[in-house]
């Protein structure tokens, strides 16, 4: 792996998390039917940022779309938001969603390694057509923060003309040098890299640069070698805060600062005219400031987030565990039997307590919110809303639960899947229908997650019309899933949907039917180990439940020993453990157990006999019963003996021997246990479907 | 044991050309003037070789965790340092009858599956050139083995064995 890559690899993943923050944003101002002040200067950054890193990848058509929507947040910072009168907003909203997906198509296309969209005329022209009736209606009102508008932009194309003749400027008389390492290359990104570090603290209208084109045109990287990069501030201040960013920042040979001396009287006369916008920029910069400082507070909350490579965390977990079992392999070493270690012991149990933490903390470094998939969701409903022409909300409930980032980038499409399900098909055409059913105008899909200390439970609930059995099973007869001669219960034409070549819609439309069906949400989920069930009720909505197991979670289970082989069951799973006689056994007429238990019977399964294990006990009074339960079924497991409760690290079986139906046999993972051997998790459910088989 | 003892230097050179190998021409060159590095086990009076680019480690004892309701040549999972193995039983397998004693345990890395398969003993390592080896004849026997050759001392004839169609189930 070059670092060519690696650079690449930061950009896309920094570009995503901003267009993430900005898709958030967006969709706020969007419900408030405007952009705060904070908001607009947050979207500026982003831009700013997005434009100055394509820059830097020379992904120009990015770095020019960025750099006009920048110009247009531009003209709301200085202006606030009244300058985009009502009838603009939904366009400068859409435009924003509109530049979000462009940018994302973009950067998916950059990972899939494709060449750029070149073709972004019309979408330029879209924006510029956006700022041209943003600028026209204060323009056409004559008020004054038009010209403030426009002033720093010309003031800056004055500056660079003059610039490249004229070292100084009497707006910005306190200027700064800085010349860049010889031979150090790029002294034109360097310098723009500079100037981004420099927005950071200072308004884009308190200073110049010359020259000014640096971000995209290489020829200007001969001017920084040869005059140096010059930098030009209209307070003091702000210089002295510029110096130590420059000395800061790499391949800086030197600098040195010097004050513009008014030369002639010419420019001086020209000033008074320029003194009013700048009267006003100064105006609008103490109101800026606020924002500014929050911005800054707020970045560098964000410095305290550092993003690590997943196969490090998975070496730093595995290392971890090592350590778990080597200490325990220490301290109960055999070497030490019969030893009186006053001290050893002491310390060794410090050494437990240590690693328990350390342990305790490798694992919730994978864990991530699942707030990042769900906040995607609302987008989904938006867009949906908007062409469907339905009225519908999205409730978000536990978006604080954290899951394995494995999990948390798995889990979105068939989220996503079953968004768009609700909202194409689940949700009434009409809101007259709804209203008619008796419901609120406006449709409701809740999506929640909740963690169980073993399993996430995912919910994806709408109030719309639900299934309609009858429409599904004839839709099912047709693409021949089901048989018309059979009857079949609610629950079985349910699972219809579930199957592959099966949709409801008869037309393809642009959300729901792109030939993926709900089949592609199983098999994703259960790829993850994990299980989809839907409910409905006609005219009451469909709930569509998703449970997926915490891998590599921590995990409280029982452990249970049958001959040599000892099996961790999780706790959740047991309603009670009790001992029986052979008396309280029932045999049915196929040579099966069943035993009663609170006023109920349950079958009983033998561990010994059902894996097939040599040793262990078939005597009923000499082990004991476990009663299990998994999603409503359960069971009675006989086992030899409890050896006690455990927090189990669950790992997976080698792909070898998952080939021989592990998992179908009820056996989900496996844990390393304290003194190095390895137990076998059950998975009670799977146990229960292979004794039914 | 002393099978195992002055194994030890072999084994660590093992590991060091399943490392180099793949990592630039220098390996490539080599392996066009030397030929390939095989490991030598022993299975009664077979000798197998396995490419010891594939061979992680060897180890003299281990605990195998037996699974239920696999085959009986899947000896179970092992735990080596954090990592859970599978153990093969490449006697069982084979359709050999158990022997008594030691045995030891070749752990492989073959298109990134890790495996550990049982054998009698470790013979020796040796360098062969791939023109050397000869088709197998026909035989429904041997369905694990890729081909044989003469081992270079002269000791006997080494069957080479092809981890992909050991570690396919069927």
């Amino acid at each position: 792996m070059g670092s060519g890559n690696e650079i690449l690899d930061t950009y896309i993943y920094e570009t995503n998390t901003l267009l993430e923050q900005l898709e958030s944003i967006v969709l706020e101002a969007e419900k408030a039917d405007t952009f705060s002040q904070d908001d607009v200067n947050e979207i500026f950054r982003i831009m700013h940022t997005i434009k100055g890193s394509s820059a830097m990848m020379e992904f120009d058509t990015l770095t020019t779309i960025s750099h006009r929507i920048e110009d247009l947040f531009f003209i709301i910072r200085e202006n606030t938001m009244s300058v985009v009168s009502e009838e603009n907003r939904p366009a400068l909203f859409d435009l924003m969603f509109q530049s979000i997906d462009y940018f994302r198509s973009e950067i998916d296309k950059i990972e899939a390694g494709q060449p750029l969209d070149k073709n972004i005329d019309s979408f330029l022209a879209n924006i510029n057509s956006l700022i041209a009736k943003i600028k026209g209606e204060p323009e056409g009102a004559g008020q004054s923060p038009a010209p403030a508008a426009a002033a720093p932009a010309e003031k800056k194309d004055a500056a660079v003309s003059a610039g490249s003749t004229e070292d100084g400027n009497a707006d910005f008389p306190y200027a700064l040098r800085v010349f860049f390492d010889e031979g150090c290359g790029m002294e034109n990104l360097r310098a723009f890299m500079l100037v981004t570090a420099i927005r950071d603290f200072c308004a884009e209208s308190d200073f110049l640069f010359v020259p000014a084109g640096i971000e995209n045109d290489a020829s200007t990287a001969e001017q920084v070698i040869e005059n140096g990069f010059l930098l030009m501030f209209k307070h003091a201040e702000d210089r002295e805060k510029a110096i130590p960013a420059v000395r800061s920042s790499g391949s800086v040979r030197s600098y040195q600062p010097h004050d513009y001396e008014p030369p002639k009287q010419v420019e001086e006369e020209e000033e008074p005219q320029s003194a009013a916008p700048a009267a006003s920029a100064a105006v609008s910069a103490p109101s800026a400031s606020a924002p500014v400082a929050a911005a800054a507070a707020q970045q560098h909350q964000k410095e305290s987030l550092i993003s690590v490579n997943l196969s490090k965390l998975d070496q730093l977990s595995a290392i971890v565990g090592e350590i778990v079992i080597t200490e325990s392999m220490v301290t109960s070493s055999p070497d030490l039997k019969g030893l009186h270690l006053d001290a050893f012991s002491k310390n060794a149990r410090q050494l437990r307590k240590l690693t328990d933490e350390l342990q305790d903390i490798s694992m919730s470094l994978r864990m991530i919110p699942v707030s990042s998939t769900f906040q995607k969701m609302n987008r989904i409903v938006r867009d949906m809303s908007k062409k469907l022409n339905k009225q519908a909300k999205l409730t978000l409930i536990g978006e604080d639960t954290e899951v394995d980032k494995t999990i948390v980038d798995s889990i979105g499409d068939p989220i996503m899947h079953m968004i768009r399900n609700s909202m194409d098909h689940g949700i009434e055409e009409t809101e007259a229908e709804r209203i008619a059913a008796g419901k609120p105008a406006v449709g409701e899909i809740i999506l929640s997650a909740q963690d169980t200390g073993s399993e996430v439970i995912i919910v994806i609930q709408d109030d719309g019309q639900g299934v309609n059995d009858e429409k599904v099973l004839k839709k099912a007869i047709k693409s021949g899933i089901a048989s018309p001669d059979v009857e079949y219960s609610h629950r079985d034409i349910l699972n219809f949907l579930m199957m592959p070549g099966f949709s409801t819609n008869t037309e393809v439309t642009e959300f729901s039917g792109r030939g993926v069906g709900m089949d592609v949400v199983k098999k994703s989920i259960e790829d993850l180990g994990g299980n989809v069930s839907i409910t409905s009720e006609l005219g009451k909505g469909m709930t569509t439940t998703i449970h997926i197991p915490l891998t590599m979670a921590i995990m409280d289970g029982m452990e249970v020993s049958v001959g040599e082989s000892i099996f961790t069951i999780p706790i959740k799973n047991i309603n009670q453990s009790f001992k029986v006689s052979a008396s309280d056994i029932l045999h049915d007429s196929v040579e099966g157990e069943m035993i009663k238990v609170m006023d109920n019977y349950y079958p009983v399964i033998r561990a010994r006999r059902f894996y097939q294990i040599e040793g262990g006990t078939d005597t009923i009074d000499d082990g004991i019963m476990l009663w299990l339960e998994s999603s409503g079924n359960s069971f009675c497991l006989f086992v030899d003996e409890l050896l006690g409760e455990q927090q189990i690290v669950v790992k997976p079986l080698p792909s070898y021997v998952n080939n021989f139906d592990m998992k179908k046999n009820g056996i989900a993972g496996c844990s390393i246990r304290g003194d190095g051997n390895i137990s076998l998790i059950l998975d009670v459910g799977n146990l229960y479907s292979a004794m039914q088989n | 044991m002393n099978e195992v003892k002055n194994l030890n230097t072999e084994n660590e050179t093992a590991v060091m050309t399943g490392l180099e190998s793949g990592t630039g021409d220098i390996s490539t060159q080599e392996m066009e003037d030397k030929g390939r590095r095989y490991l030598i086990f022993v299975i009664d009076d077979l000798k197998l070789g396995v490419d010891a680019e594939f061979v992680v480690e060897i180890l003299s004892s281990h605990t195998a965790t037996a699974l239920p309701l696999v085959p009986n040549y899947v000896r179970g999972i092992f735990n080596m340092r954090g990592q859970i193995i599978p153990v093969l039983d490449i006697r069982r397998r084979l359709g050999k009858s158990d022997n008594e004693g030691d045995n030891l345990l070749i752990v492989l890395n073959y298109d990134n599956t890790q495996i550990g398969v049982l054998v009698d003993a470790v013979d020796q390592m040796v360098e062969i050139n791939d023109e050397v080896i000869l088709p197998m004849p026909a035989q429904s026997m041997q369905r694990f083995v890729s081909g044989m050759c003469t081992i270079p001392d002269g000791s006997g004839t080494m069957l080479v064995l092809d981890c992909g169609q050991l570690l396919r189930n069927e």
